[in-house]
């Protein structure tokens, strides 16, 4: 059997075996042990403990947990509601304040996650009653808080930038600087969307006969103050030499559990127990992933799979534009399938190659492959954000969260188009922060 | 077997604790770095091994406590929309493929683990911390892995639990 | 038989990397020998990462390595000489001691694990640092340093800098905003990592240098008994191409670290003899005393180290 056609075998029994609900983690990883074992005999298996043990025993990794803490420690108090109540003083005049208020809040509550069903959850639970109470149509209220919630892996800090740069050898710091301003942007194209749909439709989804005076809308503004403190207080620590992203991110967390304790009065063993509790068990979902995709990666590389198929692509010679497209499809169908996690490890030591060999910047790629993954959390089959929400508004029927989820859908894919043609928007920041890459 | 069953899963509860308590020591000795580094600017030494190898350990001994609460993210389409036998044949065989998964690397980590034992290995920093040391939590946990495994099995087999928490009139 | 041997190190692969050419060299080689063997070579970690080579090798699982043998001090600590400061003061000195006692004892050590030399390769390396020249130990007092290697760590901390270890991936990023103040190691990785935009002054290896670091080429011992006489013949030959290569290129490292980075505007300087000796005298008392004491036959190794002039 030639490479191509063992990676071919590879990935149908891949896809069979996901596809019966083993675990992904044990899935990748017993793919792997049996190709190894059917090609390479089980001398091999002599390096599994320390391949897996290996997988996950770097410094650089420490951040994942670490950023998820702090996620955590913010969703367990009512932050996310206030930020969107305090934007909606701001905003309640504006056609579809509220649902702009929820979107505003989901960024800003993503600059503090690394995960958007997180983002997803901390801002959902609240809003997505209180704009049904405004009637706002569930289908927006939902793909508002979807579409805001994926958001948490494209606004620094983000758990699949961590991992993409792990697996790519990238600089951490500057993967999550280059995903600010494209976060920004698909921020502003959600709100530009919502704010069309409430004009045309004639609708302000909001109580327009309260008025807030300056002073209160004024007084609000405390209550966003801590949370952007911290995002300050992160990127300070990152960016201005205090500290290495692991390090900062280890210090974020400490930060919010102080803060929420001091604030919100949430101090008490049982609820500190439950945010640990919660932070352990996405960790430790995530970096069993991580490790089985060593051992996965691993079984690719040995049987010469990764380098055959990166050679195949090579030796097309198609137009780098028309690759970009057909990597994007790829990503597209994957995404709707396994989490963001399980496809950058398996996919990046084949692409990371392709694209730079074609003159893509690993960077540039970063941000347009999360826009890709954030995609992939809100469309079915497998959309982790759609569960979340079905979670928290089990009224709500999934046909109609996914009819919410479309617009914003073609909104992300707008969003890739504009980042091809105009790549400064993902490479200025870290280019003017942290000079350019050689 | 109710009794195995329900030691399995106070093992595995305890494996949860365990995990969280290498998070917690993790996060302090983050800060505990930060501090002496940066303004202190006294020198690190072990820091970072500390933290890395607390993060695997919580890793490893953490799998079996969320395998307790059914938290390794699966893909649970083609279950969905089976009839309830199927689904319990494909349950069946999900977990007794990652069984055999976790058992595979039980014995050989169990073997890596040995011969940093036998041998005196250590890390290659100024700390030289006996290898053995962060290594252990991988046999262990994954041993403890396939125990909750099997339990799972022992529960899928006689009905005791539902194949991948689904009801069988949810099918219809 | 048609063999396959699978090489793996940790440098970027096809972009002109010494350590990979000397690989790609000796699969060449081989290949024109036509002896049926083939050598396929995984450079950039594609196969394992750069600490997992060792184990993998002497294991069998791995065939051939490029292998910074320091990686492996966590196992047989006597390698830990092989990046020791002061040990090795220039290129010339480092081809003497490969012939010498000191690396017979290495050689054995490393062949009752599993592997043998295939070939020999010593890399020169430096200092850099943000605020000033560092050629006396005095010069890095107080400076936040990451160095390559515990036995670094120890001197550079005796001489009373401040220790911060992270990958040497993170060095650009750490000097850049400003968690490190200086850092040392190899002339190729201060190139590939562009540290020329963010120091003042580097300290190149001239006559008298602190830094070297024993990289050789490795080949597992289960690996080299499967083959015939032919093909061992062949493998041999190819090697000694390579290490004549590595030969005329070594110094040439050097010397391109220095025109860039005097092209960068950063000030180069070397150390004389007398900074040399108040260096080794710092080590003495640290790095070398520790790992007589800690380390079996690790004093007998320093004596004979220090005994090839
Ligand atoms: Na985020
Ligand atoms: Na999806």
């Amino acid at each position: 059997m030639t490479p191509i056609e063992i990676g071919i075998l590879i990935g149908i029994v891949t896809v069979l075996v996901l596809a019966a609900g083993v675990p992904i983690a044990f899935g990748l990883g017993v793919v792997a042990l049996g190709f190894l074992f059917y090609f390479q005999g089980a001398d091999t298996f002599g390096i599994l403990g320390e391949k897996f043990f290996g997988g996950i025993a770097t410094f650089e990794l420490v951040a994942l947990p670490m950023f998820i803490l702090m996620g955590a420690a913010v969703a367990s108090s009512p932050a996310g509601r206030d930020v969107y109540l305090a934007l909606d003083r701001w905003m309640n005049r504006v056609p579809g304040g509220i649902v702009i208020s929820n979107i505003g809040a989901c960024s800003i509550f993503a600059a503090l996650s690394g995960s958007s069903p997180a983002t997803c959850a901390a801002i959902g639970k609240m809003g997505i009653p209180e704009m049904r109470k405004r009637g706002v149509p569930d289908d927006l209220a939902t793909g508002s808080i979807a579409a805001g919630g994926t958001l948490g892996i494209l606004i620094p800090p983000s758990i699949t930038m961590i991992v993409y740069g792990v697996a790519t050898e990238t600089s951490i710091g500057r993967l999550f600087l280059a995903g600010v301003f494209p976060g920004l942007m698909l921020t502003g194209l959600f709100i530009a969307w919502t704010w069309f749909v409430a004009w045309r439709r004639g609708v302000a989804f909001t109580d327009m006969k309260a008025r807030f005076s300056l002073r209160e809308r004024l007084e609000v503004l405390p209550k966003v103050l801590p949370l952007l403190l911290i995002v300050v207080g992160i990127l300070y620590v990152l960016y201005g030499g205090v500290a290495t992203p692991s390090e900062a991110a280890g210090v974020g967390a400490m930060f919010c559990l102080v803060l929420v304790a001091v604030i919100y009065r949430i101090w008490q063993p049982a609820r500190i127990w439950t945010i640990f509790r919660d932070t352990t068990r996405e960790s430790v979902m995530i970096m069993m992933i991580i490790a089985a995709s060593e051992l996965f990666g691993y079984m690719m590389s040995v049987l010469y799979v990764t380098q055959s198929v990166a050679e195949w692509i090579a030796v097309l010679e198609v137009n780098r534009w028309v690759l970009m497209f057909f990597i994007n499809i790829f990503l597209l169908v994957a995404g709707c399938f396994l989490p963001p996690v399980a496809i950058i490890l398996m996919t990046a030591p084949i692409l990371i190659p392709i694209i730079t060999n074609a003159g893509f910047d690993p960077y540039w790629f970063a941000v347009i492959l999360t826009v890709n993954m954030e995609i992939g959390l809100i469309t079915p089959p497998v959309g982790l954000n759609l569960y979340v929400i079905n979670g928290i508004a089990p009224e709500i029927r999934l046909p109609v969260i996914l009819r919410g989820a479309v617009p914003f859908i073609l909104l992300m894919v707008l969003g890739i188009v504009i980042l091809s043609i105009f790549p400064g928007i993902a490479t200025w920041l870290p280019d003017y922060l942290m000079g350019p890459t050689g | 077997m109710d009794s195995f069953v329900r030691l399995v899963r106070a093992t595995s509860m305890l494996c949860g604790i365990l995990a969280v308590a290498a998070l917690l020591a993790a996060v302090v000795v983050v800060c505990q770095m930060v501090v002496m580094r940066y303004f202190l600017g006294a020198s690190t030494v072990w820091q970072t091994e500390f933290v890395t190898f607390a993060i695997v350990a919580a890793t490893f001994i953490g799998a079996p406590y969320v395998l307790l609460h059914k938290g390794h993210v699966n893909v649970d389409l083609v279950p969905f929309y089976i009839p309830h036998r199927a689904r319990l044949v494909l349950a069946l065989f999900a977990s007794g493929v990652s069984l055999v998964f976790c058992l595979v690397l039980a014995w050989y980590s169990w073997v890596y683990f040995h011969e940093a034992w036998t041998g005196g290995w250590t890390t290659e920093t100024v700390w030289a911390l006996p290898l053995w040391i962060p290594l252990l939590p991988l046999p262990i946990g994954m041993a403890l892995l396939a125990l909750q495994y099997v339990a799972d099995i022992l529960c899928l087999a006689t009905g005791r639990d539902a194949p991948f928490g689904m009801r069988a009139e949810e099918a219809e | 038989a048609n063999v396959t041997l699978k090489a793996s190190h940790q440098f970027p692969g096809g972009k002109g990397d010494v350590r990979d050419e000397m690989v790609q060299i000796m699969a060449r080689e081989v290949d024109k020998a036509n002896v049926g063997l083939k050598i396929q070579v995984y450079p950039g970690q594609s196969l394992y990462k750069a600490k997992e080579q060792w184990g993998a090798l002497v294991k069998g699982q791995l065939d051939i390595t490029a292998f910074p043998l320091d990686y492996a001090s966590g196992r047989h600590p006597q390698f830990s000489a092989t990046l020791m400061p002061g040990l090795v003061k220039n290129h010339e000195h480092a081809r003497r001691l490969n012939n010498s006692e000191f690396m017979k004892d290495i050689k054995k050590i490393i062949e009752d694990a599993g592997a043998m030399v295939l070939a020999d390769a010593w890399l020169a390396g430096g200092f850099a640092s943000k605020k000033n020249c560092i050629v006396n130990p005095e010069d890095i007092k107080g400076q936040v340093t990451r160095a390559a290697g515990p036995a670094f760590e120890q001197m550079l901390a005796g001489a009373g800098a401040s220790i911060s270890s992270m990958a040497s991936s993170e060095i650009y990023t750490g000097m850049q905003t400003g968690v490190l103040d200086a850092t040392n190691t190899s002339s190729g990785s201060f190139v590939s990592f562009r540290l020329y935009e963010q120091v003042q002054c580097l300290t190149a290896p001239g006559e008298y240098a602190l830094w070297f670091m024993y990289e050789p080429i490795l080949i597992s011992k289960q690996t080299w008994s499967k083959l015939n006489k032919k093909q061992q013949d062949a493998l041999m030959a190819a090697a000694r191409k390579s290490e004549e290569y590595f030969a005329g290129e070594a110094k040439k490292l050097d010397d391109k670290m220095v025109d860039v980075f005097k092209k960068a505007g950063v000030k180069v300087v070397t150390m004389n003899e007398q900074q040399y000796q108040a260096w080794l005298k710092i080590a003495k008392d640290t790095s070398y005393k520790h790992f007589s004491e800690k380390v079996p036959g690790g004093k007998e190794l320093i004596e004979k180290a220090l005994a090839v002039k």
